[in-house]
């Protein structure tokens, strides 16, 4: 019994849930791939010979790994998004508190939701997952990596194996997120003025250069060992830069906020904008940079070997290699345009202020565009940077150069995919916003 | 007659090296009372109200409602006292908007609430009858304070806490809420404890509590609504020094 919370949230922020539901949709759509690989590699009538080329590859074990990342991620994923939601409805479970609900009755009522938007996920995902299983295990047997006779097989267990996942981990990860909401106290959410917060700023960002540069000096340092020593410690590597790069989030965008200055009047609103709102913005960055960063290591790692040695690393490792990033980058996509997202749904009155003031509505969005450019540019170039400190000694201990190789196919690809999803998370929802009236948008609460 | 509702030297400081919005305040409420609380924007007339309904807690000092010290109270068993025995009206009325009139009234039961006076008793003095299957987000602002007050009423609380229960209305329509406020405590024997600013809401209660700067600086009978604004001028333009 929720008391009505459900209710009143599912009617009137049903946008809201559209992070959480995508989460889900693909931590479903992940996992009933991954149990179609398996049953399609496990009941694939083969004879000795084809079962052993089939154990021979790692594809049975990657088909395993994918039904664990899928649990893995949709639990985080669902955490960070499905914190969005609750914040939207901060003033109606202030009331609730005030009306007498317990904080365990406000959590009870936020994992309801995730509960109920696990459902239509279920229903979505577990079509996508086995479409999207038919076309992978389609291309394995095609590059050889599987024996030609493994075909795509459907398992019915996927339904209610995809259903529980969805469940759990909706449920977990909305618990999660709910911790604190739940146990503000009702005044602080009912007052208007915020309390002013602890800047944290320099703390935040001393931290940052310190992983930053114990990254780089660790990755100079493993250029001289042996490759197989190199490669462990890329792993550290690659996690200190990215905690680095998220906690040097707000600072890069307030550093690369001034470059959009020079584009006239646009420009000059959109820098103002990154830079007040570098913290909110930084949300996105992280699962932009750690996404981009990490395809942009497997990627180039597998193009530089190739360019070098003259000849394509074998097409099994490729493909494993590539459909298990492809997975991260699609959590962490999800990750970026939702945190875009709320921070466009919590701008609405700025934006119709602006437009009260004189603004027009392709004014506005010319703005918004001119923001997305910095926060990919920044993204991009953060990017490229814990991709290469980590990069580079590898390549040096593997191939003997320090010169990577990206055709430049790849490096359009990751240019135009980080701009067309932050778009969609800046642009797109603001020009959804631009159609009400703005003096009807500049009375709502945020 | 006794206190329902007793503040001793309460003090809200709002972080460590925050501003202080109230600095001990002492008050002692007996049950069966209606008390305004007035003061500038900014004398900590909110944070009082906020204390003495468990909805905040002090830094320093303490606070007894109906018997029990709130002040170090569990949160949960906090959370059902106010449920059970406080009633809230606010400035925005804090309604679930997509509700109806009887499921935003009926609130404190379907979170575990006693039964307290029946529905259909509380929507007629308020003047609700016929409504009850409206969603809240279709009706007026003074329709909705309507709702928030029999909200209020319908636990039989032991304190009613308003804050600026008249600040979004017009004239007519607010003094329409203030005297269903004064009714209750009249004809049920409710204690009401109102935030406001405005000398004519302040003007129906029993006693004025003036506040300046987090410190409780008057208390008296209630005055008549031009001797209040004189008053409250005088609390607040003191309180504000400019710097030459």
């Amino acid at each position: 019994m929720s008391a009505g919370l459900t209710r009143q949230a599912l009617r009137k922020h049903p946008w809201s849930f559209a992070g959480p539901v995508a989460t889900l949709t693909l931590g479903t759509a992940v996992v009933s791939a991954g149990i179609g690989a398996q049953t399609s590699f496990g009941g694939a009538g083969l004879d000795a010979a084809g079962r052993r080329a089939l154990a021979a590859t790692d594809a049975a074990d990657f088909a395993t790994v994918l039904v664990l990342l899928g649990i893995y991620l949709s639990i985080l994923i669902v955490t960070v998004t499905m914190a969005a939601t609750i914040a939207r409805q901060g003033r109606d479970i202030a009331l609730l508190r005030t009306a007498g609900a317990t904080p365990g009755r406000v959590r009870r009522a936020v994992a309801i939701q995730a509960a109920v938007v696990a459902i239509p996920a279920t229903l979505a995902g577990v079509p996508l997952g086995t479409l999207a299983c038919q076309a992978w295990v389609g291309s394995l047997a095609g590059h050889g990596v599987v024996p030609t006779a493994v075909a795509f097989r459907f398992s019915a267990v996927a339904w209610p194996a995809a259903l529980g996942v969805a469940l759990g981990a909706g449920v977990l990860g909305a618990l999660a997120a709910a911790v604190r909401p739940a146990r503000v106290r009702p005044a602080v959410a009912l007052t208007e003025t915020a309390v002013p917060r602890r800047t944290f700023g320099p703390v935040r960002t001393g931290i940052g250069v310190l992983l930053a540069v114990g990254g780089t000096v660790l990755a100079v340092a493993s250029s001289t060992l042996p490759a197989d020593q190199a490669e462990d410690l890329g792993l550290l590597v690659v996690l200190a830069l990215c905690v680095g790069a998220g906690l040097l989030g707000p600072a890069l965008l307030r550093v690369a906020a001034p470059l959009a200055r020079p584009f006239g009047r646009v420009g000059a609103l959109a820098a103002d904008n990154v830079a007040v709102r570098a913290r909110a913005l930084s949300a996105a960055l992280v699962p932009l940079v750690l996404s981009v960063g990490f395809a942009a290591i497997k990627v180039t790692a597998h193009t530089t070997a190739a360019h070098v040695r003259g000849i394509a690393d074998p097409a099994a490792d490729v493909w494993l290699d590539y459909s298990g990033s492809g997975v991260f980058v699609a959590f962490a996509a999800v990750a970026a345009v939702n945190a875009l997202i709320t921070v466009v749904l919590s701008r609405r009155g700025e934006l119709a202020a602006l437009r009260l003031a004189g603004a027009t509505r392709g004014r506005v969005l010319g703005v918004l565009t001119c923001e997305a450019v910095v926060v990919t540019g920044t993204a991009l170039l953060a990017a490229a940077c814990v991709a290469a400190v980590t990069l580079l000694p590898l390549l040096h201990g593997a191939l003997g150069t320090f010169l990577p190789y990206l055709p430049a196919g790849w490096l359009a690809a990751f240019v135009l995919g980080v701009f067309g999803l932050v778009a969609l998370g800046m642009v797109a929802p603001a020009a959804v916003l631009l159609r009400q009236p703005a003096i009807e948008a500049a009375g709502v609460e945020p | 007659m006794d206190d329902v509702l007793e503040l001793t030297g309460v003090t809200r400081q709002f972080g460590r090296a925050g501003p202080v919005a109230l600095r001990g305040v002492s008050l002692r409420v007996p049950a069966g009372s209606f008390v305004s609380v007035m003061g500038a924007t900014g004398s900590g007339k909110s944070t009082l109200l906020h204390c003495a309904a468990g909805l905040d807690r002090p830094t320093a000092g303490a606070v007894r409602l109906a018997g029990r010290d709130i002040s170090r109270m569990r949160e949960r068993t906090l959370t059902r006292l106010r449920r059970d025995r406080i009633g809230f009206v606010f400035q925005s009325y804090n309604l679930l908007s997509e509700l109806t009139v009887r499921q935003n009234v009926l609130l404190p039961f379907r979170l575990g609430g006693p039964r307290g006076r029946p529905l259909a008793e509380v929507l007629a003095r308020v003047g609700l009858t016929g409504l009850e299957r409206r969603p809240v987000g279709e009706l007026s602002g003074g329709q909705r304070q309507r709702v928030a007050i029999a909200r209020a009423l319908v636990t039989a609380p032991a304190v009613v806490f308003a804050d600026e229960p008249t600040g979004a209305l017009d004239p007519t329509t607010g003094g329409q809420v203030l005297r269903l406020l004064r009714d209750a405590v009249d004809r049920d024997g409710l204690t009401v404890v109102m935030v406001t600013h405005d000398p004519l809401a302040a003007a129906v209660s029993d006693r004025l509590v003036l506040l300046r700067d987090g410190r409780l600086v008057a208390d008296s009978p209630t005055p008549d609504a031009a001797e209040i604004a004189a008053r409250l001028r005088a609390v607040s333009t003191s309180a504000v020094t400019v710097p030459a």
